[in-house]
């Protein structure tokens, strides 16, 4: 009886098409903003607010681009790696080659660059469907990898091929005190580099990750998610409505690698501080597929939820073990055992629930629905 | 040397190592023809079985191949196994069958667990491992459990027979552990048939695929809590040099191994080949790949064919699994050749037995030539991650359903 | 020879314009014999100086074979000058074997009858509908020229031609495998014809794709349900409003604006097909758990949605109940009434394509086997022969 949209009568279009049609989704909502943005800075500690949190962040946010590509558009993709290091290394050079630029301007064109990038690999999709297009999207992942391990340029000609991300305020120079944006001053925090506080690089990724999955949602529940959701479910049947698939699956790319090269800036600025290509390889992209299997396919929140499963799960192990055992197992042992459970608990969590954590969701939402009744 | 003669000799060498990445998309084939499973986890496989096998033979080495610890599971499992099959004839223990599976899967869980403090010592892992496979054989062969003890019995003696009389020690030894390694890499491709896709029939092909990148890491995982993370060498008597006579009369330099490995690649898939032409299994097969309902409906038990192929692609996995550690020695890294495999695949069409050949044989030489001649001298190499992928896909955009693979025809 | 003169044996009936010709227990043996009665028939003809329809009756009457050939060949002149149609009555084995072999060679219709009763009904049924037909003027609206479409060696078309008016309900009808959906094909577009022509209102659009004929507002529904299965009915109902997209991704990601003001645009247009379709009570469902019967509604929605000019129906009403059925009946000619749609039909179920259609084309392997009003198509032989052949 908690969770019921009896009574809740939609009298408009507009509110029955809002967001949130339900009175209870609006309040939860709002209460996990409100817990995000104002709770967890204040109680979480570094361990918590940097590693953990920030990094789920970042990875739902390139699980949701995944989510848009694969899940609502029905293209799977291997390369999200690639598209995430492409996002990588163009905030770095943006920021790196014009210091002026705020960063959140800078990891917005390195979403933009991201885009193109992601329409030229994504052209191979207008003829090439399911695993062969899957596996064709490796070559994006290799072939972006090499590309910035063996040009120099991409890295600043750094001796180890590592991208350093530098200290940059939240607004950049214009916002220093005497310059043209100075009314700014007092709220252009650094917000990168060694100097940043974890709790502010947290609020940025967080600010940018809402923002993101709020305008995603957007998207999918409007004209061009109905255009992808389309070219997923049949595409055949789509053209003859009328819809092109070439806009359709480009888009899709293009928007799903903007997300991700936005997730690979904020992965170098905000969590990481600095990276190699390591950071974007094979497992990576397998990674954050996981997430999007496991959240579920075309669910934006699910997209959260599978993020949250990849990220957590081997911090919980790593405590488990480390309670049960105390120390007596090597690391080499610990290591296999990690990989042996997490792929386990990835087969069986699909044996079990192959539609994810956003069905799981539905369904007990459902069961909310009509609490205490049975039916 | 010449520039021409230079040239053939890139060309060659990518040739055969091309003939290697066929030997690992073979796997991958095989199993998507019947299933429609896009395996990812053969790669692991291919470590898996070679990693047993280079221990195996260690170990082997003039004596019995486990310790006291093995002995021990196999008495375990053997007194399992009887106890099982006196259940099996009991009309009320035979409704506790599933209740069985579960008493002696948490025994395994439990002895692997176990397995764990001794830390150092993997003769627990291995002594669980064996009594999960003990078990599973048990279990798939409640039906004929005579042949399932005979499986049992036949790797016990195979295992603590030191040496023969007979054969030489270390001949005794190679067969031995190939017979071993292939019975467990059988057994373990029914295993992972039977536990984690059957349960998943009609799912979307992504999902299933995912549950076969679990498994990747779940068996890369295995195989190296079981055996171990260091490197092997596996000499299988067939030196890696350049054959003389070659050398002389045309003055190319190619490998007798390679050349070995090639020839034994074109047996494996010709062999393929007619199995799925002539035989009855093999027709059944390619009408499962056809259509599964159809299959079905007319009688062709789907799920003994999947069980054949998933067999199969383990008995592939160790041929790839004995080439290439003999040639790169066994180590974790043996499970990434499986990106080699991949593009192969697409090249050659997922379906096809003789794609794989051709697409081996194109990616390879592609792969070689651009690295040798334009990668590194202009780019400082590493080419060969993704030329394969590139080519492949600008290939496809011309035949997107690969070389030999089935046009896909769109009706509505 | 016979007692009865040939003069004798031939009857007008004025209210009827029918020639009956009465052959029962008459012998051809001799050209001079079947000379001697056309040249009566020609004559008697003439002076008419018009069209008539045969009525011939032979019963007991034997053509023996040395005259087939001439018989055939004045049969045939008189035809072409003076006949509007011929009914027969009462042929003998032979003849009637003889007469059917003919008439499939030189695709005219046979049409033998067993008495001379329901022979005139036929003919005053086709004199009905005769005027019917005069009426019929084709005003070209969407013109099929010869088409034909080649599958390796399959002729799934053949020289297929027809012409559909503007707001009609145009039936295509035929077995299994006849070429009923690959016409459909053609004309969106899906399949491109081998040869052949498609005009649209005055302009060439054979080799259009799927999407600009779409653009042309043509829609349709499938044979086999092709509706997107992970989306809500309201959802797929949607999608029939993007090809009027005027908003990008980027207003939709905001959700302001054009996106915003488009998407309450459509609903509000969407909100009076669902009402119109009845299917209220479904808008949230995840179509892939509605039953079939509203899945195929689901599927018209999303067609009516496009505000078609054309609709293409595959078997709207395959595998449904009488009570869908007529449900089904009831929206195809609502629809057509109220939007003026114009419908081609593909559909089994006979009773239902005679009732509504202006107009039935029957395909064969993938030939045009006949075409008319569905009165005339009912009682064709030609095809209740290709119906019957498939059994
Ligand atoms: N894409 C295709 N490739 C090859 N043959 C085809 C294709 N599409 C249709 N055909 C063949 O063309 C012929 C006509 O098929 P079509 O689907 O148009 O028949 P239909 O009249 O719609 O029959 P039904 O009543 O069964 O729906 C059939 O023989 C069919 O096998
Ligand atoms: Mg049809």
């Amino acid at each position: 009886m908690f969770y019921r949209e009896a009574g809740q009568f939609k009298t408009s279009y507009p509110s029955d098409q809002a967001i949130f049609p339900i009175l209870q989704d609006r309040w939860t909502v709002i209460t996990i903003l409100v817990v995000a943005f104002v709770v967890i800075p204040l109680v979480a500690n570094q361990y918590w607010l940097g590693p953990i949190l920030t990094q789920f962040l970042v990875f739902s946010l390139a699980a949701l681009g995944l989510n848009i590509l694969t899940g609502y558009a029905g293209q799977l993709s291997l390369g999200t790696g690639g598209f995430m290091a492409v996002g990588a290394y163009a905030t770095f050079n943006l920021v790196l080659r014009i210091p002026e630029l705020p960063l959140v301007v800078a990891l917005i064109v390195a979403g933009v660059i991201t885009a193109f990038v992601g329409v030229l690999f994504g052209l191979p999709s207008l003829r090439i469907k399911g695993f062969y297009l899957a596996v064709a999207t490796l070559a994006s992942q290799f072939f972006l990898i090499w590309l910035f391990d063996h040009v120099g340029w991409f890295t600043n000609y750094d001796t180890a091929g590592v991208a350093s991300a530098p200290s940059r305020t939240l607004f950049g120079a214009l916002a220093d005190a005497g310059g043209p944006l100075d009314f700014l001053a007092p709220i252009n925090p650094v917000v990168s580099g060694p100097r940043a506080a974890t709790e502010t690089k947290y609020l940025l990724t967080l600010t940018v990750v809402a923002v993101l999955a709020l305008m995603a949602k957007n998207m999918v529940r409007s004209g061009i998610g109905r255009t992808w959701m389309a070219i997923r479910d049949m595409d055949i049947a789509a053209e003859i409505i009328g819809i092109s698939p070439i806009r359709a699956k480009l888009s899709a790319f293009a928007v799903s690698s903007f997300y991700c090269g936005v997730a690979g800036g904020l992965y170098v600025f905000t969590y990481l501080g600095n990276a190699d290509t390591e950071a974007f390889g094979l497992t990576r992209s397998f990674q954050i597929l996981f997430m999007v299997i496991i959240g579920g396919l075309g669910s934006v929140v699910g997209s959260f939820m599978g993020a949250a499963f990849i990220v957590f799960m081997p911090v919980l192990l790593n405590n488990v073990s480390s309670v049960v055992f105390g120390g007596t197992l090597s690391g080499d042992t610990i290591s296999n055992m990690e990989l042996m459970i997490f792929g386990g608990s990835i087969i069986f969590f699909l044996i079990v629930e192959p539609h994810g954590f956003a069905r799981l969701w539905q369904i007990a939402k459902q069961k909310l629905r009509v609490w205490p009744f049975p039916y | 040397m010449s520039d021409t003669l230079f040239f053939f000799e890139v060309l060659i060498a990518g040739l055969l190592s091309g003939v290697m990445y066929s030997l690992v998309a073979l796997g991958f084939v095989l199993i998507f023809k019947a299933s429609g499973v896009f395996n990812f986890a053969q790669g692991a496989l291919v470590l898996f079985a070679a990693l047993s096998l280079v221990i195996l033979l260690e170990y082997g080495d003039g004596g019995a191949i486990w310790g006291w610890t093995g002995w021990l599971a196999l008495i375990l499992a053997g007194a399992a196994g009887v106890f099982y099959m006196l259940s099996r004839r009991a009309s009320v223990a035979r409704r506790l069958v599933p209740s069985n599976w579960m008493v002696w899967g948490g025994a395994a869980l439990g002895l692997i667990v176990l397995g764990t403090l001794f830390e150092g010592d993997k003769a627990m892992w291995r002594a669980a491992f064996i009594t999960l496979l003990a078990f599973f054989v048990l279990v798939v062969g409640a039906k004929r459990p005579g042949a399932a003890a005979a499986v049992l019995l036949g790797l016990a003696v195979a295992c603590l027979l030191p040496v023969g009389q007979i054969l030489p020690g270390d001949i005794w030894n190679f067969w031995r552990s190939i017979a071993i390694t292939l019975l467990v890499m059988v057994l373990l491709a029914m295993a992972i048939e039977r536990v984690a896709l059957r349960p998943l029939i009609n799912q979307e092909h992504i999902i299933l695929f995912m549950v076969t990148i679990g498994l990747n890491f779940l068996i890369e995982g295995m195989a190296q809590g079981i055996w171990d993370s260091q490197v092997h060498g596996l000499d299988i008597g067939i030196p890696d040099m350049p054959i003389q006579a070659i050398i002389d009369s045309t003055g190319l330099f190619i490998s007798t191994f390679d050349v070995f490995a090639a020839v034994m690649a074109i047996v494996l898939v010709a062999g393929l080949g007619l199995f799925f032409q002539k035989t009855r299994i093999g027709r059944a097969l390619r009408a499962v790949a056809d259509d599964h309902q159809a299959a079905l409906t007319v009688g062709i038990p789907l799920q003994d064919i999947w069980a054949i192929v998933w067999s199969a692609a383990g008995f592939v996995a160790l041929v790839a699994g004995i080439l290439w550690g003999a040639k790169l020695g066994v180590q974790f890294s043996l499970s990434l050749i499986v990106l080699k495999a991949l593009p192969v695949l697409i090249l050659g069409g997922f379906t096809s037995v003789p794609g794989a050949i051709v697409g081996g044989l194109m990616i390879g030489a592609t792969e070689k030539l651009v690295e040798v001649f334009i990668g590194i001298p202009y780019f400082g190499g590493g080419t060969e991650s993704w030329t394969p992928y590139i080519f492949a896909m600008f290939f496809l955009l011309f035949r997107p359903q690969g070389l030999f693979g089935e046009k896909i025809i769109e009706r509505v | 020879m016979a007692e009865k003169t040939f003069k004798d044996r031939i009857a007008f009936h004025q209210s009827l314009e029918t020639l009956e010709v009465d052959f029962s227990n008459v012998t051809f043996s001799s050209v001079d014999e079947v000379d001697a009665f056309y040249d009566e028939v020609d004559q008697q003809l003439a002076k008419t100086g018009r069209r008539w329809y045969f009525l011939i009756i032979y019963l007991d009457c034997v053509i023996e074979p040395q005259v087939w050939e001439r018989f055939a060949e004045r049969g045939k002149n008189t035809n072409v000058k003076y006949s509007l149609g011929t009914v027969r009555v009462g042929a003998s084995e032979e003849t009637r074997e003889e007469i059917r072999g003919r008439a499939k060679e030189d695709r005219f219709r046979s049409n033998i009858f067993a008495s001379r009763e329901e022979a005139l009904f036929a003919i005053a049924e086709r004199r009905k509908r005769q005027e019917v037909l005069v009426e019929r003027q084709t005003d070209d609206y969407l013109r099929v020229e010869d088409v034909q479409l080649l599958f390796g060696g399959i002729r799934a078309l053949d020289g297929v031609g027809f012409s559909v008016n503007r707001g009609e309900i145009f039936s295509i009808i035929g077995p299994n495998g006849a070429g009923k959906t690959s016409m459909l094909n053609v004309i969106n577009g899906f399949y491109r014809p081998t040869r052949g022509q498609i005009v649209f209102d005055g302009r060439d659009r054979t080799s259009l794709k799927p999407r600009a004929v779409a653009g042309l507002r043509f829609a349709r529904t499938f044979q086999n349900i092709a509706l997107f299965k992970g989306m809500t009915t309201l959802d797929n109902i949607m999608t029939g409003r993007l090809l009027r997209r005027r908003s990008n991704f980027l207003w939709d990601a905001i959700y302001w604006g054009i996106s915003k003001n488009e998407e309450m645009e459509n609903r509000d247009y969407v909100e009076g097909i669902i009402d119109f379709l009845e299917i209220e009570a479904i808008r949230k469902t995840p179509v892939g758990r509605l039953p079939y019967g509203l899945q195929k509604r689901v599927e018209l929605a999303r067609a009516l949605a496009m505000e078609p000019k054309v609709l293409l129906l595959d078997e709207p009403m395959a595998g449904m109940n009488l009570e869908e059925k007529q449900d089904m009946v009831r929206f195809i000619l609502d629809a057509n009434d109220q939007w003026g749609i114009t419908m081609i039909l593909i559909e089994h179920d006979m009773a239902v394509v005679m009732d509504i259609s202006n107009f039935v084309v029957v395909l064969d392997h993938g030939q045009k086997i006949a075409e008319g009003v569905p009165d005339e198509v009912r009682v064709d032989p030609v095809v209740i022969r290709a119906y019957l052949g498939q059994n």
